[in-house]
């Protein structure tokens, strides 16, 4: 019976405590700098070495380049850069070997749709997606 | 008033009074049902250091239930292909009217009660064992094993806890030398009777608890291991009346247990200005919160300990608290 | 005479207690237990397959997804393998920082095990308390890492971050504070009779079967053999600090419970070690080469995770992807003797045996 009562007495005794939990769609969940959300893209910083294309474990990044509009510049500007976050799983190794930062993390994460066309986020998608951007990242 | 009704001769004006009053009390019991069951998800809310409900009706989620009970009516009403329809539509009603029934016995003040049955106690008991039936009907009928394990648990279980609980009543009966739950009020005038007879105090909210098929003696409805019991088959409105049932029958039970052991609407002594009514009220809710308190913290037993308890320790108890109701009665009461 | 039939009843995949996707085809006799014939594979993802084509880096974030209540270990076990192979020296600040989030990981795991243990026989408190105290654990962790339970935070030769500023003097804090807590689980659940009547003597194998059925973790310990590799076949740092390996002898639900609450206490000792020792500065990063290519040869390491010995080995014929990755995964193992403990119990037993061997179907299917 003495556990019984130990018992009763915890739960009563947080009964007046403080709640922990926290009001999440009212109040937005504040994630720490280093969270890994959705991806925001710099068409401007990226250089097409396909190196996220190639170190994604999904396959889930695609991307095309062209050559660059001015005949002067040597190299390739992007053309089409596309996530399909169907299959993406945030696991930051696209924006860990990036050279140029042009992809990086932010801490946005809510992610759900009505279909799953439109987890299949392209260039200009990814280039608005600019809050909460990494500190580190910050253009 | 009603005293006067109640010994009045029968007539037709009079039936349709007791109606009226029926269906008064129908609603306010629907109202405690409504916002029992909020009650019971706030404080558990509070223990568990969350707010509970707290979107439906403003912060204190006060529309939440209605919601739900909305949301059940407009539910489709499923019956499974395999299940034995007539008994399976019959089960609800025979689990919940019962229920209701046993209401009428119960004198919530000294003015407010809906009958004076000289054998109201054994009428409360009596009637709350048509429940089981219905229960174990809605195991059987559903043709799944689930509920059909709990459909069986639940009648074992209540038909064991039957036995101390009205063991246990027995001193009160002494105590009072009446079955009518008024007389046995009046007799706790002085002194209620949970202190005349703790052990049958005690004997009796346990197995009040088992009755009502709460934690920690919720086997029937074991969402761990049965899924949901005997209800498992059941959605929508059918579904509401099984959680109806099980409200209503605490509210019974928590009467019940305020009359017979708390004193009723006698007030504590040097506070009897306040009305009867309200003292039978805070009682009541004291009841109600120790139940939902001893969900809070209980894990729940099995089978096999259940019914050891009942027959091994609470049924050994309350012939004890018979004998010792005995002697109090014979040394302190002549 | 009555005639009585053997009834046949499916738990799982989708019961509420079988944590996550597993099944059990039940045949019982009344409410007792005739046979049991588990069917697991529903969350089987091919993890082992899908690595033969992936580089080693990319492995990583794929074992967050087996015992997904305590990947930091999982992440280790890769990493481990990988370095051994390799022969890579790991920076010390690295080490302690893996062993930090390794020791928070299993207290964590720990706890979403004591709690939805408690949900399963029916005291639905317990869980609530203890997923608060996960949740400021899963906070630190996702601090660090950027995540709240997929961390992918390991890296070959080291760790991807140093800890960000104040973390440290916040896992010292939560130390006392979590030992607090942990005082309250034991008014609440650990005295509580009824509890006590569900678990002791339920699920009782004895030494001989545990270690026949190739059992680790609390499941073996619950026996008497105090066997952790951590104390055993120290990896990491783990030498360099002071803890006990609980073992107690009685064998059933009741030792298994003793057992992973105790190992939170060790994990706090750990903890507690390691942030005083914690290095000032430091490389998080030994220097690996870019294209990581271990050797030909194969590797076999071992660590303790909080379910029992997580091992990889790695067939590697020198080329960035592995020839053949396996993973030794405890859940799968010690779930193995499950059909001999359910023979001849009680229904509600099933709940009290299957939640006290604490297995991740995650990591069952991989």
């Amino acid at each position: 019976m003495k556990g019984l009562a130990k018992g009763l007495k915890y739960t009563l005794s947080n009964l007046t405590k403080q709640n922990v939990t926290t009001q999440y769609p009212d109040v937005p969940l504040q994630m720490p700098d280093r969270f890994r959300g959705i991806q925001k893209f710099y068409p401007e910083k990226c250089i097409v070495c396909n190196q996220c294309a190639n170190i994604c474990p999904t396959d889930c990044i695609q991307l095309t380049g062209k050559p660059h509009p001015d005949p002067g510049k040597k190299g390739k500007i992007i053309d089409t850069y596309d996530i399909n976050f169907e299959i993406c799983i945030l696991c930051d190794l696209c924006t860990e070997v990036c050279p140029t930062e042009a992809i990086v993390m932010t801490n946005n994460f809510e992610l759900a749709e009505y279909s799953r066309d439109e987890l299949f986020k392209d260039l200009v998608w990814l280039d608005e997606n600019d809050n909460n951007v990494r500190k580190e990242n910050k253009a | 008033m009603v005293n006067d009704l109640l010994t009045s001769p029968a007539g037709w004006i009079h039936a349709a009074i007791f109606f009226g009053l029926g269906a008064c009390l129908l609603m306010i019991v629907l109202g405690f049902v409504t916002y029992a069951i909020l009650a019971e998800r706030k404080v558990l809310g509070f223990m568990q250091l969350r707010p509970g409900p707290n979107r439906v009706g403003g912060r204190f989620g006060l529309l939440q239930t209605v919601a739900d009970v909305l949301k059940l009516l407009i539910k489709e009403d499923t019956i499974p292909k395999a299940a034995d329809k007539p008994l399976f539509i019959l089960a609800p009603v025979l689990a919940f009217a019962p229920a209701f029934m046993v209401l009428a016995a119960i004198p919530f003040s000294n003015h407010l009660k809906f009958s004076d049955l000289s054998i109201g106690l054994l009428y409360y008991i009596a009637i709350s064992g048509i429940t089981t039936v219905g229960i174990l009907m809605a195991g059987w009928a559903s043709n799944n094993k689930y509920s059909l394990l709990g459909g069986m648990r639940s009648a074992a279980q209540m038909i064991s806890y039957e036995i101390p609980l009205v063991i246990s009543v027995v001193g009160v009966i002494m105590f009072s030398g009446s079955l009518n739950l008024t007389e046995i009020v009046e007799g706790q005038k002085t002194v209620a009777y949970m202190f005349l007879s703790p052990l049958g105090f005690i004997v009796f909210l346990i197995s009040s608890i088992a009755e009502l098929n709460r934690t920690p003696f919720d086997l029937p409805e074991a969402e761990s291991e049965l899924v949901a019991g005997y209800h498992v088959e059941y959605s929508g409105f059918r579904w509401a009346f099984f959680m109806l049932t099980e409200y209503v029958y605490l509210f019974a039970m928590a009467a019940l247990t305020t009359v017979l052991f708390l004193g009723g609407w006698n007030p504590v002594p040097f506070l009897g200005c306040i009305p009867g009514i309200v003292w039978f009220a805070l009682k009541f809710s004291l009841i109600v919160f120790f139940m939902i308190w001893v969900r809070g913290t209980m894990p729940r037993l099995r089978a096999d300990q259940l019914m050891e308890f009942a027959w091994k320790v609470l049924l050994p108890v309350a012939l004890l608290n018979i004998f010792v109701s005995a002697v109090v009665k014979e040394l302190f009461l002549r | 005479m009555i005639r009585t039939e053997e009834m046949l009843l499916n738990v799982g995949p989708q019961h509420p207690s079988t944590h996550g996707v597993f099944r059990i085809v039940l045949k019982i006799d009344g409410e007792t237990i005739v046979e049991a014939n588990p069917v697991i594979g529903y969350l089987h993802r091919g993890t082992e397959k899908l690595a033969e084509n992936l580089q080693y880096t990319q492995i990583i974030p794929y074992t967050d997804r087996m015992d997904y209540l305590a990947a930091m270990t999982n992440n280790y076990v890769i990493c481990h393998a990988v370095e051994t192979m390799m022969n890579i020296e790991i920076p010390e600040r690295a080490d302690y920082l893996r062993v930090l989030v390794m020791e928070l990981g299993r207290v964590a795991s720990h706890l979403v095990w004591f709690g939805t243990y408690l949900l399963d026989i029916g005291a639905m408190s317990p869980f609530l308390y203890a997923f608060r105290e996960r949740e400021a654990i899963i906070g630190f962790l996702n601090e660090i890492s950027g995540a709240r339970l997929t961390f992918n935070y390991m890296r070959i030769g080291g760790v991807k971050w140093d800890a960000p500023e104040g973390w440290i003097e916040k896992v010292r804090d939560f130390v006392p504070y979590m030992r607090e807590q942990l005082a309250g689980y034991h008014d609440l659940v650990t005295g509580n009779e009824i509890f006590l009547n569900r678990v002791k003597g339920i699920g009782f194998y004895s030494k001989e079967e545990a270690l026949d059925y190739s059992l680790s973790g609390a499941n073996l310990r619950c026996t008497g053999i105090a066997w952790d590799l951590r104390k055993d076949e120290p990896y990491s740092l783990y030498d360099r600090f002071t803890f006990d390996v609980p073992a107690f002898d009685s064998g059933d639900a009741w030792a298994r419970y003793q057992c992973r609450m105790a190992e939170i206490e060790e994990s706090l000792k750990i903890i507690e070690q390691a942030v005083e020792q914690f290095p000032e500065t430091g490389e998080v990063i030994a220097k690996v080469p870019k294209i990581i290519k271990p050797p030909k040869g194969e590797a076999f390491v071992r660590i303790e995770s909080p379910r029992g010995e997580i091992g990889c080995y790695i067939a590697s014929e020198g080329k960035k992807e592995p020839y053949r990755l396996k993973f030794r995964r405890p859940s799968f193992y010690n779930l193995q003797i499950l059909p001999k403990l359910l023979v001849g119990e009680n229904i509600s037993n099933l709940i009290t045996i299957l939640g006290g061997i604490d297995i991740v179907l995650g990591e069952v299917d991989g």
